[in-house]
């Protein structure tokens, strides 16, 4: 190739992008004197890197010489999907710098030594939740550390050789951080001392630290006590974890030889923690063993690590500097607060969703007065909103009493309008958090509950093309027990087609998943077995048989189903399913529930039961939208295809409207069985205040509904807080996703064992 | 007709049976009144188990049929047979438990075919009779007759759920794993192994048990646990024993046996 051919091979690459001419010059140059079959190999991925970044590309090809140094061209693949990782990851400077360490960050590992944390997720994150029994996730960083509800591991790892010591040393360090977390390491609170004794009540460590003279040094001192006390607790719960990490603790933490003051305690207590201080080998400080029995609390950790810090010397920079055991990882106390303030603001939430539902539920005189049906409908049922006003005057009025007594006790709120189990619960919560349930909350509660008493929102045409005649249908108001009669309009409309590449991609990402699901799903179709006792068949039904002999003896008329026949099971199997497509829907969440349509689609061809698919969301009651995306006889084709991949988020998520209209459709289907599946990532929500114990009972009764009309309702979500909820539509017919990865293998498999 | 005494069916010395609440009690008392009872709860969290404690209490034979789609009206109630040249009827073990006033227990309810629990309807509810079509005959439950199903209400087929017309009839009783000091003992007792490693045991199956979310579908049973205990008993290793007799049962899923095969090995 001479150089001309050279650059306008990169031009056919890029087409129909027109870069600068020198700077594809300055990249292909260098190119010119390569093996052609090396210079193919680096020119291969310049189509997959170009659509990404233009600048990543590049950098790739002035650093593909370089790298082929140390890396074969075969693993250029390789080599530059990381670094397309990276940059989607953390941008065009890491993906770069990744490039540029090709010797470090790459090529040592591809003599297979390392482990990467994408391929000890999988494992890692649910013996994880199995450790702590609640939904802790797993993360990867740069730094091991912990914000109490997420655990950060490294990237990758390879300290060791070969692979079977690095996943080790993944999992005690996973091991390591839920300790902390069991052992409220970060989320002690201390008692104002002589070291603090400025501040009123309890104070949080990182407010207690802030506080003292050499705060990162009892900080340092701190946390390494409560390693100790995390390894005492390792050895109680998970003695097997501990033997076998016995290997790993030799090579970590070599012995420092011995220093003085501190530092020597410091260095002691590191080999205490690693295992290589044996029973009999004298610790400076005797307290510190004592930390390992399981008596120790975090208190006792911060008391030594005071009194210890009172006789460091000069060298406490030192002990604060050296790197912490590799498993033992950071105390990231402001990752911790927030993380705090996170589940406070969720707690916050909850409570107020659930304080203005209460309010909500009281009787009052309804906003449902503001609509001309309703106002017929409601007549002059429920209590004058001047009695909801007394009400919330009294209890306003009984906050301020007791403010000035004492810090107003909720209880007394519990009481008097015996709140629901749930907000008892959630109240406790936020006791537990701020010592009492701030007014704030109580009056934002408020607020939210008016707002929702004033009117519904208003009419709005759309007649957009491509739809169909809008329907009405009722909508359950669970404080009037009733329906509010021809609430919501539904109307069917056609979604814009999308052209792209998402099928070939999603197809392409889930071989092995697909040629899986195709195997189980033709099992469940050929799934036959033997019917007795039928009128004709291959084989005699011997106990059949016997059987109408006997009767005959006794004087009865023989049976004549004397006959055993193989039966294909007829899977006579109608089954629509209703995707969310609302506004949360946007990004992961929606590409996930793509993917899964795609697999179950596929997968559902080699099955032959009759399967539609529809999309819903809309904005208030006049405009829900159903957008059909297979109809139930229609085949899976192109056209289909095509359709779901338009799929996009819209806005709101208004379930029960869409669930009666597809139960119209499937009231007149007839099958053997006729399901409902719906998946949706959260609460059922519009906007025009339709939210709360409103929405979930208007969707719960909906559910009922499909029920009553012989109609198997499911219900999949990814919400995460659809516990809180899914239960009340019934325990059996909803389940709650936790990773959207894996949708794409459980769709299918919740179908295949809802239906076999 | 045959009146085979059903001695074999009578449970002589006392099972061991751990109560974690007032089932005993209840089921007694539904007992004396006449009401059949549903036993509800995951697989083999001891509702066998219960049912042959509370036959043993009442001095009544229990009997018990496995439900299955193959079994038919016939399999319950009764047939014809030849014996020579000669037609005899034979009970079936429903029929058998009515004469008898036993207890009849049909575990796993769900997985027989509807037109086949059709003929209990009439015996759950106050009629407490059941007909026997061939022999023209209608019996009449003794007081001491008592009827008890079983099924499992966690993930399973919608198809097989219960009709909302059978269920009505009965008395539920809802049971759940025991509490963690109880399961342990009950491993002992029954796993024989030492109280050390039961507890482990136990620690392990809650940390299954909290992986639903994670898309395990049923956590390690109580019988799981004592199964682990029982190889380990017969000197296999621990973490060996545990992963046969826990983890392959609980899943194929490769992470999901990845991740309880480590929890194994951290216990261990
Ligand atoms: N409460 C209990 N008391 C005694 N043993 C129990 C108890 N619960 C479970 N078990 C043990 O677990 C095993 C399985 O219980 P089983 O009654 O067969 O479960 P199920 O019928 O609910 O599937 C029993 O054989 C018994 O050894
Ligand atoms: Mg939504």
């Amino acid at each position: 190739m001479n150089p001309e051919q050279l650059k306008q091979y990169f031009y056919d690459l890029v087409h129909p992008d027109l870069p600068n001419e020198w700077e594809v010059e300055e990249v292909m140059e260098p190119l010119l004197d390569l093996d052609p079959a090396v210079r193919s190999a680096v020119l291969e991925q310049v189509q997959v890197i170009w659509p990404v970044s233009n600048s990543l590309c590049y950098s790739y090809l002035h650093q593909a010489i370089p790298a082929l140094a140390c890396i074969k061209a075969e693993t250029l693949g390789r080599w530059a999907s990381e670094a397309l990782e990276i940059y989607e990851r953390s941008g065009l400077k890491d993906a770069q710098q990744f490039m540029i360490n090709v010797q470090s960050h790459f090529a040592c590992r591809m003599d297979g030594q390392g482990q990467r944390f994408k391929e000890i997720a999988g494992r890692m994150e649910p013996y994880l939740r199995g450790l702590a029994r609640r939904d802790l996730r797993l993360e990867s960083s740069k730094t091991v550390f912990t914000d109490t509800r997420t655990v950060f591991l490294p990237e990758e790892l390879s300290l060791f050789q070969g692979e079977g010591k690095n996943f080790l040393l993944y999992k005690l360090t996973t091991s390591f951080q839920w300790a902390f977390i069991a052992l409220d390491t970060f989320l002690v609170t201390a008692e104002p001392n002589e070291i603090n004794p400025s501040a009123k009540g309890k104070l949080w460590l990182h407010e207690y630290l802030a506080a003292t003279e050499f705060p990162s040094l009892l900080a340092t001192l701190y946390f390494l006590f409560e390693t100790v006390r995390a390894r005492g607790f390792l050895e109680r719960e998970l003695p097997g974890l501990m033997r076998d990490s016995s290997r790993l603790f030799a090579s970590l933490d070599k012995k420092s030889p011995c220093k003085s003051g501190v530092e020597r305690i410091v260095s002691q207590t590191r080999n205490l923690i690693s295992g290589q201080l044996t029973e009999d080998e004298s610790i400076e400080d005797e307290q510190i063993r004592t930390l390992l029995h399981s008596k120790a609390v975090a208190l006792d950790s911060l008391r030594l690590a005071e009194q210890i810090s009172h006789q460091a010397d000069e060298g406490w920079e030192s002990i604060v500097q050296e790197e912490p055991l590799f498993f033992q990882g950071r105390m990231e106390l402001t990752r911790v607060e927030a993380a705090r303030m996170v589940l406070r603001r969720e707690q916050e939430a909850g409570f107020v969703e659930a304080l203005a539902t209460f309010f909500l539920s009281l009787p009052t005189a309804g906003n449902d007065t503001t609509d001309e049906e309703a106002e017929t409908e409601d007549g002059a049922k429920g209590v004058s909103e001047a009695d909801a006003a007394l009400l919330f005057e009294e209890q306003s009025s009984e906050g301020k009493k007791e403010e000035s007594s004492k810090s107003p006790d909720f209880t007394r709120l519990e009481n008097e309008l015996e709140l629901s189990e749930e907000l008892q619960e959630l109240a406790e919560e936020i006791k537990n958090d701020l010592g009492q349930v701030p007014d704030q909350y109580i009056s934002a509660a408020m607020g939210k509950a008016g707002q929702a008493q004033a009117g519904m929102g208003t009419p709005e045409s759309d007649d957009g093309s491509g739809s169909s005649a809008p329907v009405t249908y009722d909508e359950w108001d669970y404080r009037r027990a009733g329906f509010r009669r021809n609430w919501c309009v539904v109307t069917e409309k056609q979604l814009e087609p999308i052209q792209s590449n998402f099928i070939r991609d999603t197809l392409e990402q889930y071989k092995g998943l697909r040629i899986r699901l195709r195997r189980q799903f033709e099992m469940m179709q050929t799934r036959e077995r033997f019917v007795r006792r039928q009128r004709d068949g291959d084989e005699i039904d011997l106990d059949a048989l016997v059987e109408s002999l006997a009767d005959t003896a006794a004087g009865f008329p023989p049976s004549d189903r004397l006959f055993i026949r193989l039966k294909r099971d007829e899977r006579d199997i109608a089954v629509m399913f209703l995707v969310d497509m609302s506004n949360s829907t946007r990004g992961w969440v929606g590409t996930a529930i793509k993917q899964s349509l795609i697999l179950l689609s596929e997968a559902m061809e080699t099955l032959g039961d009759r399967y539609g698919i529809y999309g819903f969301s809309g904005m208030r009651r006049l405009r829900c939208e159903l957008f059909p995306i297979k109809g139930l006889d229609e085949p899976y084709n192109d056209e289909v295809r095509t359709r779901i991949s338009s799929i996009a988020p819209r806005e709101y998520t208004r379930m029960a409207p869409a669930l009666r209209h597809i139960i119209s459709i499937m009231k007149k289907v007839d099958a053997g069985v006729r399901l409902i599946i719906t998946l949706s990532d959260g609460k059922p929500e519009d906007y025009d205040n339709y939210n709360g114990e409103y929405a979930i009972e208007d969707t719960r009764h909906a559910l009922i509904e499909a029920r009553m009309a012989g109609i198997h309702p499911f219900c999949i979500t990814i919400d995460q807080h659809a516990h809180e909820y899914m239960p009340r539509y019934g325990e059996v017919n909803y389940i709650f996703i936790n990773d959207v990865a894996k949708l794409p293998a459980r769709i299918p498999e919740i179908y295949r064992v809802l239906t076999s | 007709m045959n009146s085979i005494p059903l001695d074999e069916h009578l449970i002589r010395r006392e099972p061991y049976y751990h109560a974690s609440g007032e089932e005993i009690p209840l089921a007694v008392a539904a007992w004396k009144a006449g009401m059949p009872l549903l036993l509800k709860g995951p697989t083999g969290c001891g509702k066998t188990r219960f049912m042959q404690y509370l036959a043993w209490k009442l001095a009544r034979p229990l009997i018990t049929v496995s439900c299955h789609d193959d079994l038919s009206t016939s399999d319950l109630v009764g047939r014809y047979l030849i014996r020579a040249g000669e037609a005899v009827w034979s009970d079936g073990p429903l029929t058998m438990a009515v004469r008898a006033g036993a207890i009849c227990y049909l575990d796993e309810v769900v997985e027989a075919r509807k037109d086949t629990t059709v003929v209990i309807h009439p015996l759950a509810d106050d009629r407490r009779e059941l007909p026997i079509e061939k022999l023209g005959e209608l019996l009449i439950a003794p007081d001491s007759f008592m009827l008890a199903v079983s099924y499992n209400p966690g993930y399973q087929s919608i198809l097989k759920d219960l009709k909302p017309s059978t269920r009505q009839r009965f008395i539920g009783l809802s049971f759940d794993y025991p509490a963690p000091e109880q399961e342990a003992e009950i491993v002992v007792q029954e796993g024989g192994v030492a109280a050390e490693i039961a507890h482990t045991l136990v620690k392990l199956a809650l940390m299954t048990r909290s992986l639903k979310d994670s898309g395990l579908v049923e956590g390690a049973s109580t019988r799981l646990l004592i199964q682990a205990g029982k190889l380990m008993i017969a000197g296999i290793s621990s973490r060996t024993a545990c992963t046969v007799a826990i983890t392959a049962p609980l899943t194929d899923d490769p992470e999901l046996t990845g991740a309880i095969d480590e929890m194994i090995f951290s216990l261990f």
